[in-house]
């Protein structure tokens, strides 16, 4: 009964950090995109409230200051609006299937979350705790399952569009989600290598180690080629940045998700929110040390120490967030033939290469 | 095999028969993606999480969404109007009993308690399910693994020869530059 609390709390904490950090990121899209693009953003939504109100006059300060930063407009508005729309649904297309895909868009995503640990165990008033929902110890594969079981999602989507511009967004997606998968998984294959285990918590255990005694034993010190495949096949994998073919808006009016409107519509933009979030969280594990700190060494098994590992983890994470977003405005849309290209031609081949490489050495020293 | 585990058999079974029973090609398809998955989540209820995890990212993962490709580019219309003939429908039956005997013997030994070490005891017992699978795989069935990889190599190979463009050999119109079509 313990037990099943335990996990019942540890599920809810996971589920609230992925929408959080989904919610994060939204937010910083939606200012980062103006400070980028020399704009305001949203400031208009609760900047200008007045009341008197004895409840809601303590509050005005913050509610403004929200209003102007664009919290309120970003989160409330926007959701709002989402569940008050008109749901459309094409005509000639399958009901269930199109209100089926959304889910299945988003769905692996939040489960590709259970498998990631998010802080060293700790003890609690003399219980173990493992802070992460299904400790199995082929954690990486997971995460590649689930990447792979979002494409059903996309694919379904665009069908149920029933128009041309839906169905080659989405067989644009699918493409493109399965050719980067190849590189993501030999990058993975490569960390295996190097660090001899499937399990995420060891692997970032293990990189609390020094190399030669000075560097920390990071992936990004180990395997910095493979950081740099992973990062590009990674932004490929969530359909944003340079690599955003699949919703093209000069080309597909908006891809796969054209037909959706709605709060249909807004669980493919939490989806892909979410998958950024994902992504970083997976980085900065796999690569960044996790919850390690540079030369300091935690004590082990102290809840304090958790909490701290929890905090810098999630300090990484953000990290990563708003550096896939700033790449995201910054650099022009790929053709798909150059998209294709870096895909099958580049990174394939340089992770390949990697992994032969890392086998050498490894065997070698 | 919990409670869990009857929930998702249940799952498997009905999926199954979706895939057979429902007429639209795509709608098949989309029921054995479920089968898939669901087999899937009856490894993973037995402790072989490497199997499950393997499984999605082949079956469901990899050739399920090429076989949707082809489906959706085709488009196909749903076969309502279509029967079986006599002599299909009677090997359909054999092959089905065949394959049902052959998986039958298994299950009532199961129950008879002849199977008493299951796969789950032995992975448990070692320190997880891949180190399991990888020292199985890599010292006592070397020789079928290497096999298994020179067949995936005549297929990748295959892939790339059919895939490529036959080589023409560009020649000089006749018009020389200024051909095209007059």
């Amino acid at each position: 009964m313990f037990e099943l609390l335990v996990l019942l709390i540890k599920v809810g904490f996971v589920l609230n950090m992925a929408l959080v950090l989904g919610s994060l990121c939204t937010w910083l899209e939606r200012k980062g995109s103006a400070l980028i693009q020399d704009r305001v953003g949203a400031n208009r939504a609760g900047a200008f409230v007045q009341s008197d109100r004895w409840y809601v006059k303590p509050a005005l300060p913050l509610i403004r200051m929200m209003g102007w930063l664009g919290v309120i407009n970003t989160l409330l508005c926007d959701s709002v609006k989402g569940l008050w729309k008109e749901d459309f649904i094409p005509e000639g297309t399958s009901k269930f299937l199109h209100a089926v895909a959304p889910i299945i868009a988003v769905l692996p995503i939040m489960l590709a979350f259970a498998v990631l640990p998010l802080a060293p165990d700790f003890n609690l008033f003399g219980y173990y705790i493992h802070p992460r929902v299904a400790p199995i110890d082929a954690g990486l594969l997971f995460v590649l399952a689930m990447g792979s079981v979002a494409v059903y999602g996309v694919a379904i989507a665009g069908w149920t569009g029933n128009n041309k511009f839906s169905l080659l967004g989405s067989l644009r997606a699918a493409a493109q989600m399965i050719s980067y998968e190849l590189p993501m998984g030999v990058v993975f294959v490569a960390l295996i290598v190097v660090y001899g285990t499937l399990d995420v918590y060891s692997i970032v255990e293990k990189q609390g180690e020094l190399l030669w005694g000075i560097v920390p034993k990071w992936g990004v010190i180990v395997q910095p080629v493979g950081f740099v495949v992973l990062l590009l096949a990674g932004m490929a994998e969530t359909k944003r940045g340079p690599f955003d073919l699949p919703e093209a808006e000069s080309e597909l009016a908006a891809g796969y998700f054209t037909e959706y409107s709605g709060m249909k519509f807004l669980l493919f933009w939490l989806g892909e929110f979410c998958e950024i979030a994902l992504f970083a969280l997976l980085l900065s594990l796999l690569f960044f040390g996790g919850w390690q700190i540079p030369w300091v060494k935690l004590p082990e098994g102290v809840w304090w120490a958790a909490l701290i590992g929890h905090i810098v983890l999630m300090s990484k994470v953000v990290f990563f967030c708003i550096l896939q977003i700033v790449i995201r405005w910054t650099l022009p849309r790929f053709r798909y033939d150059q998209l294709m290209n870096l895909g099958w031609k580049m990174l394939l081949p340089v992770s390949l290469l990697n992994l032969a490489v890392t086998a050498i050495v490894k065997v070698l020293a | 095999m919990s409670f869990i585990g009857f929930v998702i058999g249940v799952v498997a079974i009905v999926s199954g028969v979706c895939v057979v029973g429902l007429r639209n090609p795509l709608y098949s398809a989309f029921a054995l993606v479920t089968n898939l998955l669901a087999m899937a989540g009856l490894y993973a209820a037995l402790d072989a999480h490497f199997l499950a995890v393997s499984q999605v990212v082949v079956y469901a993962g990899a050739i399920m969404v090429l076989v949707l490709f082809v489906l959706m580019l085709l488009n196909l219309k749903s076969e309502s109007g279509r029967k079986l003939g006599f002599i299909r429908s009677a090997v359909a039956l054999v092959i089905g009993c065949v394959v049902l005997l052959s998986a039958l013997p298994p299950v009532f030994a199961r129950f008879a308690g002849m199977s008493e070490v299951t796969v789950s005891d032995n992975a448990r017992d070692s320190e997880g399910t891949v180190k399991a699978i990888g020292q199985e795989l890599y010292t006592k069935y070397v020789a079928q693994f290497e096999l298994s990889s020179l067949v995936l190599l005549i297929g990748v190979v295959g892939a790339v020869m059919l895939s490529k463009r036959r080589s023409v050999t560009l020649q000089p119109r006749a018009g020389g530059l200024v051909g095209g079509s007059k």
